[in-house]
């Protein structure tokens, strides 16, 4: 088991690599970046200042060297945990994202286990429902929700819960709490903006993963031995639960891994419109602004979730199934 | 020797032998048997069909020219149709009433009025705003009222631009891009997928390691880094070029689910007796490819192809929103929406979220058709 | 090629049947037509005895089987028919007949056919790869079993399992309890599910080609074994198999099965030695026998077995039978009737009998 965790924790170093390859190249990418633009802003200054300037930004993004040593500058201070400089906000990038992962972090958690708790039951009543009225409106839902962009079911709800509710949407906070000290008053009024971002954000994420334990299911209840057990004279309840459901979450682990950062994919473009202070704003409006440290940081942030995801999901998987050989 | 007991499903199928009409169908016959039987995925298609049908007569089916700005008309409301005449009773012609602006003297906006007394008769087949139908100009349009007014049916824009013509023209980009994007994924994956899958070794090797790297990024994200990267539309850069470079973008991502897929076909098929009994009749390697291995996977590669057409065309919609897609003036679902990105805006005037339906339309679309494909190709694998 | 004593005299009354299946038709409502799978079968499944069901691949033997348990899965319905259960509580030789359920009046996921599945009638399928779920210990699955039928402890069960294991003569039985089945071999995995099946001590077993997927070594020796407990035990077998070797040394009763229909049934020897029906016979010449003097090739029969959406008039036989007789065979289902001077040997054919069924045989 130990050999195993090594052995895939060694790929997941290789790929995380070749990861880190990518992430520059998309910093390098841009025609004219914050990085070129500030360089001639403070050669038209002129001045030892700016000279100084000039010099110590050089140095620091190896502007002026070949390409691999550029590569190894940005790397090696990447992985020491120096992220490079927000030429935008005028700010370390580190800084400008740790203030706001937390939050993305906490809405997409939030989100996972909702949506996790509700597929998973959602799936097995359409698969041992199969072919009657309310499977096929599960269904209706779930392709509604995997065709309506997070974004734009956002927009619905609150043009909905403003209009209909006359209810103040969007942020975290009612615009009276926003500066106020912690209190019970505050935190309810915290709990009455999260139920619309977490629907937004778990719900492309449970209309795919019901769908996906429907299928996993329908198939395993067409193995041998959920005839087995039901030829034992076991109660169909029991059939499902304890020998269908068991085999079919072994896929559903797998997709974990792609499942989290779906998520954040998906929280990253609906945090603009909900305006939460959540990293993913801060990550669009850096690209928009070719503010590519503060870009590439999220995306490789992002990136190392998800293989770090799929290492966890591995393992996971490698416990639970124990079919799976650890040579 | 396994042929009974799996299921007694599988057993009544697999044992059909050409006896009766049914064991005389090709694969693609009984394919389009089983496809034809679910209503949900034929009404996809029939729904996608007049959506084409739709946004290609864009012009025509619009009252007004999507880019024609009215200034008297900013942020207008629907107009509202009714089919009850000035004589109070219900009649086939269609009327709207007259608008009318307000100075709103607390805001000091400007605010419109419907006069509900006012009925305005809604016309068929009138002239107004030139169009054009790829290379047809026109200026007949299927509806509209007597100039100087002009029928807003979704509202308008920051402009008084027409929002349902905008729609519709905004669907002529959104409703290829997911087409060209499919065209391009089928391409590299079907070249790439099985290149790795036959050969094996180094390349095949290769091959897996930059599929992971791909997949070890979230879609949107990395999507939107690419295309940040493409410049801004310019005499040099036209809308076309950013427009085809986005589709690109959106395929270099997508091609890996299909690349993996049909590796693992091609390997499978590697193995069986046909490409032995080619081989040994001595075939090229290109020959088993196209003649044996490529037709075997085309139900395969058609079912992965139309699975992926609605994460692409959500793809655009995500990207044009965030203003990394589409750019004015050029016209896509989600180009359109990015004027909804504030939230008090669209509150005011919601009707700016209607090309939402489209986008929902669109996938619903591609979704109920993509999934009747896969289970009338494969009916066991769910 | 064994001979086993009989542990009855041949079934004289009904009270002495296990199972009695009467007309059963059992239809596939699929997307490209109607299988017919069953198309009114008769059984008569005598207290004691192994009775053998032979035919080729689709004849609708494993439907049989299913439809017994009610396991027959949607689209598949039994359409018709009856399928009576002799329930027998049974003191050393001796046996009573409690009561007789209809099996297919019951709800198939109800209480009542849930207490016959495993404690009457228990089934062995044809994978022992996958008739085990891999998620859980071989112990686990027929402890599960035998708290479900039996009222005795967690602790009681899980000793019952090691002993029923070593009935099956599985080595180290401590050991296996706690194995999961990947880590056992196709036999082994065979001989852990017919320890399952035992486990209730049901009175009827149904095995569906237990032996099809072992090698040739293994399933002599799983052969054996359940020879061995069936006489130990007293238990009825159904076998269910299309390997006459198989058979010839495990059955005493032989119904033939195709497309649905029995066509022969007859003692086993009567089946080796003088089948009357021109598939049984047809069958019995594409094996080769091991002792046979004269040089005869082997016949394979011809043409293949209709599917089962096929609407075939007459005979289904008759279009692969060298003893067709046209206008008789092909209008008409010859009806099954007993053999003159024989006992227990009938056969459904129109050399024999110029009874047939209904008009044409097919059931509106």
């Amino acid at each position: 088991m130990l050999n195993y965790i090594i052995r895939r924790a060694g790929y997941a170093l290789v790929t995380l690599l070749f990861v880190a390859i990518v992430g520059f190249l998309i910093i390098e990418l841009p025609p004219g970046s914050y990085l070129d633009f500030r360089l001639r802003e403070l050669r038209t200054l002129g001045g030892d200042y700016s000279v100084d300037m000039i010099k110590a930004l050089e140095q620091r993004y190896g502007v002026n060297d070949p390409v691999h040593v550029k590569f190894w500058k940005w790397f090696s201070n990447f992985v020491q945990g120096d992220f490079g400089w927000s030429f935008q906000y005028e700010r370390d990038v580190g800084e400008l994202l740790s203030a706001r992962i937390g939050y993305t972090l906490m809405f997409t958690l939030t989100s996972l286990v909702v949506s996790w708790v509700i597929s998973i039951t959602v799936g097995v009543y359409s698969a041992t429902h199969r072919y009657t009225l309310p499977d096929y409106a599960i269904t209706l839902f779930q392709f509604i929700g995997l065709s309506v962009p997070g974004f734009l079911l956002a927009l619905v709800l609150m043009i909905f819960a403003q209009r209909t509710l006359g209810m103040e949407v969007g942020g975290l906070f009612s615009s009276r709490f926003r500066d106020a000290a912690w209190s019970w008053a505050k935190f309810v009024d915290l709990l009455g903006h999260l139920w619309i971002p977490i629907i937004v954000i778990g719900a492309s994420g449970t209309a795919w993963l019901s769908r996906v334990m429907r299928g996993n299911l329908l198939d395993v209840l067409n193995m041998q031995y959920v005839q087995t057990a039901r030829s034992k004279g076991l109660p169909e309840r029991k059939v499902i639960w304890k020998h269908a459901v068991r085999n079919a979450l072994h896929p559903l682990v797998m997709v974990f891994g792609m499942s989290f950062p779906a998520i954040i994919s998906g929280e990253t473009v609906i945090s603009i419109v909900l305006n939460l202070p959540t990293a993913g704003p801060l990550f669009i409006n850096a690209l928009l602004q070719q503010d590519m440290y503060l870009a590439v940081t999220f995306l490789m942030f992002l990136a190392v979730l998800l293989v770090v995801g799929n290492l966890v999901a591995d393992i996971v998987l490698a416990w639970l199934d124990p079919r799976i050989q650890f040579e | 020797m396994t042929e009974e007991t799996i299921t007694p499903v599988r057993a009544a199928v697999a044992a059909a032998e050409p006896t009766s009409d049914v064991g005389e169908l090709s694969q693609w016959q009984l394919i389009w048997l089983r496809f034809r039987r679910n209503k949900l995925a034929m009404g996809g298609m029939v729904i996608l069909a007049i959506m084409y049908l739709v946004v290609i007569f864009a012009g025509f089916l619009s009252p007004n020219a999507h880019d024609t700005q009215n200034l008297d008309y900013i942020y207008g409301p629907p107009d509202p149709i009714t089919f009850v005449g000035p004589d109070g009773k219900l009649g086939l012609r269609p009327y709207t009433f007259a608008t009318t602006t307000v100075l709103n003297q607390a805001t000091f906006k400007w605010d419109f009025e419907i006069d509900r007394n006012t009925r305005i008769p809604i016309q068929f087949f009138v002239r107004g705003d030139t169009y054009k139908i790829l290379w047809w100009q026109n200026d007949l349009h299927l509806m509209g009222i007597a100039p100087p007014d002009r029928l807003y049916v979704w509202g308008a824009d920051s402009l008084g631009r027409d929002m349902f013509a905008r729609t519709l023209v905004g669907g002529q980009v959104s409703m290829t891009v997911g087409l060209v994007g499919i065209a391009l994924t089928i391409f590299l994956g079907s070249v790439l997928g099985t290149m790795s899958g036959f050969y094996g070794g180094a390349i095949d090797d290769a091959m897996q390691r930059v599929i992971e790297v791909i997949q070890s990024f979230p879609t949107i994200p990395l999507w939107a880094a690419l295309a940040a990267a493409l410049p801004n539309v310019s005499e040099n850069f036209t809308m076309l070029h950013r427009y085809f470079l986005i589709t690109v973008i959106l395929s270099l991502v997508n091609w890996t689910g299909l690349a993996r897929q049909l590796r693992a076909k091609v390997m499978s098929y590697r193995q069986a007796d046909f490409t032995s009994a080619a081989l040994v009749a001595g075939a090229s390697n290109a020959r088993i490819i196209f003649v044996h291995m490529l037709p075997n996977a085309a139900s395969h590669i058609i079912v992965v192809a139309a699975l992926a057409i609605p994460g692409m065309i959500l793809g655009e919609t995500s990207l044009s929103f965030l203003g990394l897609g589409i750019q004015p003036p050029m016209v896509s679902w989600g180009a359109l929406l990015r004027d909804s990105q504030q939230v008090s805006t669209v509150v005011q005037h919601p009707w700016l979220i209607l090309p939402g339906i489209g986008v929902v339309i669109t996938v619903l679309g591609f979704s109920v058709l993509g999934d009747g494909l896969r289970d009338a190709v494969d009916p066991y694998s769910i | 090629m064994v001979q086993q004593q009989p542990v009855h005299a041949a079934p004289t009354s009904e009270a002495e049947l296990v199972l009695r299946i009467r007309d059963l038709h059992t239809y596939f409502y699929t997307v490209v037509g109607v299988a017919k799978a069953l198309n009114g079968v008769n059984l008569d499944i005598p207290y004691g005895k192994v009775l053998g069901i032979v035919g080729e691949s689709g004849c609708g033997k494993s439907v049989t089987a299913l439809s017994a348990m009610r396991l027959v899965l949607p689209p598949g319905r039994i359409v018709k028919g009856e399928i009576l259960l002799n329930r027998i509580r049974r003191e050393g030789d001796t046996y009573t007949v409690l009561d007789e359920v209809n099996i297919t009046d019951l709800d198939p996921r109800g209480h009542e056919i849930r207490s016959i599945r495993g404690r009457e009638i228990a089934m062995i399928f044809q994978e022992p790869m996958t008739s085990l779920n891999p998620s859980y210990t071989v112990g686990n699955q027929i402890v599960e079993a035998i708290l479900l039928h039996q009222d005795v402890s967690k602790e009681e069960a899980r000793d019952r399992a090691i002993n029923i294991l070593r009935r099956v003569e599985l080595p180290n039985a401590e050991a296996v309890v706690d194995r999961y089945p990947h880590e056992l071999s196709g036999g082994m995995r065979q001989r852990a599910m017919i320890a399952m099946a035992l486990s209730c001590t049901p009175s009827l077993l149904i095995a569906d080609e237990p032996t099809t997927a072992l090698d040739v070594t293994t399933e002599a020796e799983i052969l054996d074994l359940m020879r061995e407990l069936q006489a130990q035990m007293g238990m009825t077998i159904v076998f269910i198999t299309h390997n006459l070797g198989v058979v010839a040394q495990m059955c005493d009763q032989v119904a033939v099965m195709y497309l649905g229909r029995v066509v022969e049934s007859a003692p086993v020897d009567d089946i080796f030695y003088d089948p009357q029906h021109p598939y049984t016979q047809a069958l019995l010449r594409s094996i080769p026998r091991i002792g046979s003097r004269t040089k005869k090739r082997l016949e394979p029969i011809r043409g293949v077995v209709p599917d089962p959406y096929a609407d075939i008039r007459g005979c289904p036989f008759h279009d692969r039978c060298s003893a067709c007789m046209p206008g008789i065979c092909d209008v008409r289902v010859p009806a099954m009737s007993v053999l003159p001077g024989k006992v227990g040997h009938e056969v459904r054919c129109f050399l024999h009998s110029d009874a047939y069924e209904g008009d044409d045989g097919h059931v509106a």
